[in-house]
């Protein structure tokens, strides 16, 4: 197909309302696909969008740059929408009080494990520094990991993808490999899944029952508010 | 400058206000979940910005597939593990307490 007339669809396309009145339909869609596929992990409605708009966006010549900042309102929801995760975290309040010890001992574990393992393989593995500051806030939940990966440098839209995969990786592995472990604890596989894989590993935890359901999004929450305080601040501190 | 994100001090500080006032107000609770539901929408102008970085995607294809798979696996497997080991013996009764 051949580009769209460049001079007046790339003024079309700085509008907000083609920009988001493209992105919102598309969310929709993916919804709906996802349901139908009786909720399948893979088909992440967010990786879904993102693909619909990138394919969008080829398929008329129009540049990121263009959409990006015609779509910024979208963009600019995300920081109160995760100041917004205090309403979950207060409601669990009293499940933190009960269970302190096994969660301080989850996250003792899996926050620094979710960053050294990502970083390190892929360190291993010869990957740029780019790659491995990106991945560093993988585990994190969306919202947060693009802050922490703007904060240390990193690349906030390779972060946001890296946060998707690594959240359907967890929700499609994840129980499996608790389960192979002889672990019969619904706590720690909650935790587990939602320190190791934020939000989407913490609706496939919900399907192991409320309480794995609200230990997974306590270890997404708690998870990301402190590797948000920590990791910039240890990045700061390492030797340049 | 704080290099802790912004929307982090903000979710720290409205935590900290929920917790002086004892309870979430009505609207702010509607607002939350109603917002929350579609967070997923909300990453999707930063996520398309992958397409500037393809090239990257290639060259550190292994390390990327290999971080993702074995981080993620090996984090869940670990925190199993561990956080297993040591609470054996004292979880009889929490889980049932955990609900209600």
């Amino acid at each position: 197909m051949r580009p769209l007339d460049a001079p007046a669809w790339q003024q079309l396309a700085g509008l907000p309302s083609v920009a988001i009145g493209a992105t919102v339909p598309a969310y929709v869609i993916a919804l709906r696909l996802q349901r139908r596929c009786a909720g399948s992990p893979i088909l992440n409605p967010t990786l879904v969008t993102i693909l619909l708009v990138v394919g969008l966006l080829q398929l008329t010549g129009t540049r990121y740059e263009t959409y990006v900042r015609s779509a910024s309102f979208i963009h600019f929801m995300l920081g109160p929408a995760v100041g917004l995760l205090a309403v979950p975290l207060f409601r669990q309040t009293a499940l933190i009080r009960a269970s302190g010890v096994v969660i301080a001992i989850a996250l003792a574990i899996g926050l620094p494990a979710g960053i050294v393992t990502a970083v390190g393989l892929a360190w291993l593995l010869g990957g740029h520094a780019e790659t491995l500051l990106s991945l560093a806030p993988k585990s994190l939940t969306t919202g947060i990991a693009i802050g922490v990966s703007q904060a240390i440098g990193g690349v906030p839209a390779l972060t946001a993808v890296f946060v998707i995969l690594t959240g359907i990786i967890g929700a499609v592995c994840g129980p499996a490999t608790v389960r192979l472990m002889g672990i019969s604890d619904v706590r720690i596989l909650g935790l587990a899944m939602g320190i190791g894989s934020h939000g989407i590993g913490t609706a496939r935890a919900f399907q192991f029952g409320d309480v794995a359901g609200a230990f997974s999004s306590l270890g997404m929450s708690l998870n990301g508010v402190l590797t948000a305080v920590l990791l910039p601040l240890f990045i700061t501190l390492l030797p340049a | 400058m704080l290099p802790v994100p912004g929307p982090v001090i903000a979710l720290v500080l409205l935590y900290a206000n929920l917790t002086w006032l004892g309870r979430i107000p009505e609207n702010l609770g509607a607002l939350a979940d109603r917002i929350l539901q579609n967070l997923g929408l909300l990453f999707v102008p930063a996520g398309a910005g992958i397409v500037a970085y393809v090239h990257l995607l290639r060259t550190d294809l292994v390390a990327i597939i290999a971080a993702l798979l074995g981080g993620t696996i090996v984090t869940i497997g670990l925190v199993g593990v561990i956080a297993d080991r040591l609470t054996r013996g004292q979880q009889t009764g929490v889980v049932h307490d955990a609900t209600t």
